[in-house]
């Protein structure tokens, strides 16, 4: 092998697997580079899914035992039933399996009997029908292909619609954690209380029969909406939701104290079951306004610009204020016309905060329109 | 004839302890291929959003990791995920090329090997490679940004050693040919300047 072949054959070893002699071209690419190279990246909080079948040890405890065994037979019988029943599709059993997702029982009653609620066991969820879990057991369902809902116990929901672009769910009651990885605004959920909104691609949603609830997103963010509300939740944040009225005030979950106290003062404050008009009423929302102006940080932004929309005219002047002071308004956006709430500017001000962009949800919005008066509803927005 | 056992620190091992919903060992996996899920976000995304990412990639793969059949396949399966992330990105994103986190000096001298070292020459140099084809590109990232040896490369995406090879010797001799072109094209803008 000639001289040049032998230099060639080491620069190519080198580009291998760093072995040979070093080819300064590439030496030098590797030093300037090295600025994008991952390091000391910290892996995020991985939460716990309950990814496989949880398989209990209640049978093999049974059976060691002849007369537990004899004893508990009616018990699972009945069980069996009431089972049957909970987990029974109900309402349109006709419909094509083509549309509908998969049902997987990931946790059931210590007391069912195999055959009937087996971990693992799969079934059809399909349009129309409802799904409910009891007080004990979970399910995890496949959105279609675009995504995964973990059910936790004692909650009912309803598949209201499976096509192409269009996944919709009504909670009506019990808590979902749903991870979607669809294109954003294709997935949609339902609650008692707010009205439609897209999320971003991993949040837990919680109500209760009166449509009273929370929402907290864990990647990506959320749109909610109920009548005249809107609510952004990005990850890291939370809100509540309340009949009638809808979302509440978004906050982060690292917010101080005082603020997320105030915030869940301001929020019942507005809720549609008190008198809006009652001194007590307006002393309490007016406390609640003051206590989160001043416990605000720059984070507190989310918070701050939501409440714009929601105090009254006399008191967004100084909620302008304190929010302008934290994130200043960006060119264009003028305070007479966000004292009049003009959309635009406070949709142009949004964005500068860096959460998402308002005009995705704002696409969504419109595409949806139509489907999305009602009942409330949760839509999936893009992680940022 | 007798199974040989599988390593519990192998990556078989971890997948399927992640599919049980073991957090930690699904842990071990984003150690172990954080820096190929970086590099394939990082041939398509810019810089600053990739971090951010990353972290998407594995929220998105963890609920998903149960649909995950052949354990073996778990980095190409984990480096799909990150070309759809990217891709999903590109859609809700205007793409924008790199730019240099220093302002660039009109001035500045063209880049020679040499000289290879502000951050401005860096940017470019990234983007000089995500203009490769992608099988080049990818795999130049990880080898010469993400220190990755070809062995590990191959390891790591279930490509073929071969294939891992012949992207790397291609694609270096395709950025030599750019980065020369580039030179060039800056001597001559230079000279224009001077005579200017």
């Amino acid at each position: 092998m000639n001289e040049r072949y032998k230099k060639q054959a080491e620069y190519n070893e080198y580009l291998w697997d760093g072995s040979g002699k070093p080819d300064s071209e590439i030496r030098a690419l590797e030093q300037v580079l090295e600025q994008f190279r991952a390091t000391n990246l910290t892996p995020p909080a991985f939460p716990r899914l309950d990814l496989a079948p949880q398989h209990s040890s209640w049978w093999q405890g049974i059976s060691s035992n002849g007369r537990t065994l004899r004893f508990t037979a009616a018990t699972l019988t009945l069980a069996a039933i009431t089972i049957g029943l909970l987990l029974s599709l109900r309402e349109s059993p006709s419909l094509p399996n083509k549309s509908g997702w998969s049902v997987e029982l990931t946790k059931a009653q210590p007391e069912s009997p195999p055959g009937v609620s087996t971990p693992g066991k799969k079934t059809q969820l399909q349009i129309g029908q409802a799904f409910e879990t009891d007080s004990s057991s979970k399910a995890s369902i496949a959105v279609a292909d675009i995504g995964r809902l973990e059910v936790e116990p004692s909650t009912r929901l309803r598949l209201l619609q499976s096509s192409q672009g269009h996944k919709r769910v009504a909670l009506d009651h019990g808590t979902i954690q749903a991870t979607i990885w669809a294109p954003p605004g294709e997935f949609v959920m339902d609650t008692p209380s707010a009205t439609a909104v897209d999320l971003g691609c991993m949040y837990t949603l919680r109500v209760d029969e009166s449509g009273r609830g929370l929402l907290h997103t864990t990647l990506g963010w959320v749109g909610f909406q109920s009548g005249g509300h809107e609510s952004f939740i990005p990850a890291g944040a939370a809100a509540a939701i309340y009949p009638r009225t809808g979302p509440g005030l978004p906050y982060f979950e690292k917010a101080t104290d005082a603020l997320r106290t105030a915030v869940a003062q301001f929020d019942s404050a507005n809720d549609a079951s008190n008198d809006p008009g009652s001194d007590a009423v307006t002393a309490q929302r007016a406390t609640a306004v003051r206590i989160i102006l001043r416990a605000a940080e720059s984070r507190d932004a989310l918070t701050l610009w939501h409440l714009l929309p929601r105090v009254s005219e006399s008191d967004r002047p100084t909620v302008y204020s304190r929010l302008a002071a934290l994130v200043p308004p960006p060119p264009g956006v003028t305070r007479e016309g966000i004292l009049r709430l003009d959309r635009a500017m406070l949709d142009s001000w949004w964005n500068t905060l860096d959460l998402g962009d308002i005009g995705l949800w704002r696409r969504f919005e419109q595409g949806w329109s139509g489907s999305l008066a009602g009942s409330g509803t949760v839509r999936k927005l893009a992680p940022k | 004839m007798e199974t040989p056992a599988i390593p519990h620190d192998s990556d078989a091992a971890l997948v399927a302890a992640s599919q049980q919903g073991d957090t930690d060992a699904f842990g071990q996996l984003y150690q172990r291929y954080v820096r190929l899920v970086h590099g394939v976000l990082l041939a398509r995304v810019r810089s600053t959003e990739v971090e951010d990412l990353v972290q998407d990639v594995f929220l998105r793969a963890l609920p998903r990791l149960r649909d995950l059949r052949d354990a073996s396949r778990f980095g190409s399966w984990l480096a799909t995920i990150a070309r759809n992330i990217a891709t999903d990105h590109h859609r809700r994103v205007q793409t924008q090329p790199e730019s240099p986190t220093d302002s660039a000096d009109p001035d500045e001298q063209p880049m020679k090997s040499s000289s290879l070292g502000t951050s401005s020459e860096a940017a470019e140099i990234l983007e000089c490679i995500r203009s490769l084809p992608e099988a080049y590109s990818e795999t130049l990232i990880l080898r010469i940004v993400e220190g990755m040896t070809g062995p590990e490369i191959s390891a790591r995406t279930g490509l073929s050693p071969g294939s891992v090879r012949v992207n790397l010797h291609r694609g270096m001799q395709q950025l030599r040919q750019k980065l020369t072109q580039r030179e060039s094209r800056g001597a001559i803008e230079s000279k224009n300047r001077t005579i200017g």
